[in-house]
């Protein structure tokens, strides 16, 4: 078992008072399964996975990594998890003044010392440069290796990002609504290079599209106001279940 | 009504600070004709033209030499001050509190003291601690632009888009590897411009730090006003204005080059750029021999007593803190508060009455129709006003200060008229710049319903500007609030007199009591104009940045 969840809530503050954002999330997650997130925009969806990539504490409740309880880890112990864990954001996450070669290299931090990352980001050695032109020539952009991240139409980005992800060799993968501000053609390619990416890998998606969701998900776990609404395999999904995670009117 | 009532409570707050300071004007107009007689012609005689190139190449090492240490201590303590690094946001959501939130405290903590006491009492007890010479004056502007720097780099680094940084973070980056691959890259660019402005700043304060005795032009223009020799003075003011225009020329070209529209002070305003392709002027060689003779001139190479020092700030402890001393600070304190008050209210009026002609697109349109001797007259009025507003600004405000005593006698109101002339300089030409970016269309308008010059100015200009306007005479009441700490020191009154008193007494406790009460005044206008002051939009640069274009 690679996640165990118990009771998780999260609670976001704010100015008028604190959003419970996440509450009583129980849930395990196997080596190598694939897992859909559907849910409205605020369902906690992207707060979720923030917590699964350690990059958040849970409020409440009790999140283990392989056993592990991720609140308990020092500094040190929390990178060593969280290299082993690749994010793919929604755009933009590249920094926008290095090359696509530096943001691909960029996946490799969380194994370098800081010496070593300062020396790859100003002249990398001909290793580090193998390394993330095939990364590069996986996603397709071989030749765009010197272009500015910031030069990079947002279908490339992405690419560049997934790119990152490979150079990053993580076991788990997270993606959170990747292709959401892409066109309809684009997200097709890239929801297959990002399947492509995450064979032999956990991988465990947030997205919009319902459909990709049962098409390419033997699970699909179902987000409502920061409750889980369902948690099912695909075959089991009927569209009642579907329409109430998007209505207004059915409370969590 | 409610604006009479405004009206009526600044002329009554302004007379308050008038009485209550005891500034007294009394223009002395026959020593201020004998000495105007007197600064011509200048002095020009060889032997005194070399005392005055070798007093402005020291000027410019001691500011090149201040703004590199500054870079030095600034660099590590602005990362260090970042709160979205290490105190709070997505960085540190995923861990338990550590250490290094409050070390980033400290170092912000630290930051703010070294920016908060004036460069000109770190001088001044710097002085005393290593003896007469370039060295202390260079230390003093090193770590108080550090202290300026480090919160400015702050800003910038806390102000990057933080979607990439989060990206990183997530992959297992450390804090510095976040930084060096997402913070800075993204940051770079803003920050050469902003430290190329600190530069500038540092060099009209190298030109003063002479005052007390670091060397370089202000302890010539100092000297000769004593002994008064007012030929010398007029050659050093023309050779210390050669050097800030000079170096604000060519700081500004570097700048162009990272900033979009950065001609005008106020194009900080505007997002900056990068530069791609690298143009090496200079190798690096040359540069490096330039830096060795910078830090040669600034008195690197005779160091001779850090020891000194030590025993020296082991006197300054314990402050004074009896109340009959701390009852004596009120006064001067008080004064300090008005001379600064007073000083902005004449930098105010004047500035924008010469503001008005100084801005072209208002007076050099050739589309209104003016006959050809009406059209030479605004053109020589825009020269004129121009002028007038480099001239003000490029003296420095200790300068002013002496030339003030002469007009004006020893005391407070001295110091608030020259706060005043400086000021109107600096806020005189911010006036006019931002008067000059106001969007045309509805300018246009008017003029097309047959508005005049002025009425353009009242009903497009000034009601689009005035926001600009406001913040920026706002960020220069503070800088002249640290100002007027210092004004005293040469006799302009309040605390830097009695600081100046104290340490040339001797009486260091008393001394160290005022510094912190310095500290303390800052900090708290500090305070209290960040919640007088709007927030600034997302892109636009944050406040301290702009601190830095006031304070020029």
């Amino acid at each position: 078992m690679i996640y165990e969840a118990r009771q998780v809530g999260h609670v976001y503050p704010s100015r008028t008072g604190a959003v419970q954002s996440l509450q009583g999330i129980a849930l395990r997650i196997e080596k190598g399964e694939r897992v859909a997130l559907l849910g409205p925009s605020g369902a906690g969806k992207s707060t979720l996975l923030r917590l699964l990539n350690g990059t958040l504490r849970p409020g409440s409740g009790e999140l283990r990594f392989e056993g592990r309880d991720l609140s308990a880890l020092s500094r040190r112990e929390l990178r060593q998890v969280r290299r082993r864990i690749g994010t793919v954001f929604q755009l933009p996450s590249l920094v926008p003044s290095l090359s696509a070669l530096q943001n691909a290299l960029c996946g490799r931090l969380g194994s370098w010392t800081l010496g070593r990352s300062l020396r790859a980001l100003l002249s990398p050695t001909d290793e580090d440069k193998g390394l993330a032109r095939a990364a590069l020539q996986t996603v397709g952009l071989s030749d765009k290796a010197a272009a500015r991240a910031d030069e990079l139409s947002g279908g490339q980005q992405q690419r560049v990002a997934i790119a990152r992800v490979l150079v990053q060799d993580p076991e788990v993968l997270l993606a959170d609504e990747p292709f959401a501000s892409l066109d309809p053609a684009l997200r097709a390619q890239l929801a297959e290079l990002l399947f492509e990416v995450a064979k032999g890998r956990t991988l465990v998606a947030a997205l919009h599209d319902v459909e990709m969701a049962m098409a390419h998900f033997p699970r699909v776990i179902g987000l409502h106001a920061g409750r889980i609404a369902f948690d099912v395999r695909t075959e089991q999904v009927r569209p009642a279940m579907i329409d109430g995670l998007y209505s207004p009117r059915e409370a969590g | 009504m409610k604006r009479a009532a405004i009206a009526g409570a600044v002329g009554a707050g302004l007379a308050l600070c008038w009485w209550g300071a005891g500034l007294h004007a009394a223009l002395d107009l026959r020593a201020l004709a004998s000495f105007a007689h007197g600064l011509l012609p200048p002095d020009l005689s060889p032997a005194f033209l070399r005392v005055v190139g070798v007093a402005t190449v020291r000027t410019l090492g001691i500011a090149v030499s201040g703004t590199v240490l500054a870079i030095a201590l600034g660099l590590p303590l602005g990362l260090l001050a970042t709160p979205a690094l290490w105190r709070r946001g997505p960085l540190a959501a995923g861990e338990r509190r550590g250490p290094s939130a409050a070390l980033s405290w400290a170092a912000a903590s630290l930051a703010r003291f070294l920016r908060a006491v004036p460069d000109l009492v770190w001088a001044l007890l710097f002085v005393v601690g290593f003896g007469l010479g370039p060295l202390p004056g260079t230390l003093a502007l090193g770590i108080n632009t550090a202290g300026m720097l480090a919160r400015v780099y702050a800003d910038l680094f806390e102000a990057v888009p933080p979607g990439p940084v989060l990206a990183l973070h997530a992959t297992g980056a450390s804090r510095l590897q976040a930084f060096a691959a997402a913070i800075w890259p993204q940051a770079a660019p803003s920050l050469v411009a902003y430290t190329l402005y600190a530069f500038e700043c540092n060099v009209r304060a190298a030109a003063v730090l002479g005052f007390v005795g670091a060397g370089g032009i202000g302890q010539e223009i100092n000297l000769s006003m004593r002994l008064f020799e007012y030929g010398q003075v007029t050659t050093l003011l023309a050779a210390c204005i050669a050097l800030v225009l000079i170096t604000d020329a060519a700081s500004r070209r570097v700048r162009g080059r990272f900033q979009r529209n950065a001609v005008h002070g106020s194009g900080v305003l505007r997002a900056p750029v990068e530069i791609r392709a690298r143009a090496r002027t200079l190798p690096a060689l040359l540069w490096m021999a330039l830096l060795a003779v910078a830090f040669q001139q600034a008195g690197f190479l005779d160091a001779s007593a850090p020891a000194h020092l030590g025993r020296f700030a082991a006197r300054l402890f314990p402050p004074d803190l009896s109340p009959d001393f701390l009852a004596g600070v009120i006064e001067p304190l008080w004064q300090t508060i008005a001379i600064s008050i007073i000083g902005t209210a004449i930098g105010i009026a004047l500035g924008a009455v010469l503001a008005v002609p100084a801005t072209a697109t208002l007076v050099l349109d050739d589309r209104d129709p003016a006959a050809v001797p009406a059209r030479a007259l605004r053109t020589a009025a825009y020269a004129a006003a121009r002028f007038l507003l480099a001239l003000l600004r490029s003296i420095p405000e200790l300068v002013w200060v002496l030339l003030c005593i002469v007009a004006f006698g020893i005391g407070a109101f001295a110091g608030a008229a020259a706060l005043g002339l400086h000021t109107a300089g600096v806020l005189g030409k911010l006036y006019a710049e931002t008067l000059e970016e106001v969007p045309v269309a509805p300018v246009e308008e008017l003029r097309a319903a047959g508005a005049t010059a002025l009425q353009r100015l009242a009903w497009a200009m000034w009601p689009q500007a005035r926001e600009t306007l406001a913040s920026y005479t706002l960020l220069r009441w503070e800088t002249n609030l640290r100002l007027s700490t210092v004004v005293g020191m040469v006799g302009g009154g309040g605390l830097g007199l009695a600081l100046y008193n104290d340490v040339q007494l001797g009486w260091y406790p008393q001394a160290a009591t005022l510094v912190l009460v310095i500290y303390l005044l800052v900090v708290a206008t500090d305070f209290l104009a960040g919640r007088l002051r709007a927030p600034p939009a997302a892109g636009a640069a944050p406040a301290s940045a702009l601190d830095l274009v006031t304070a020029g």
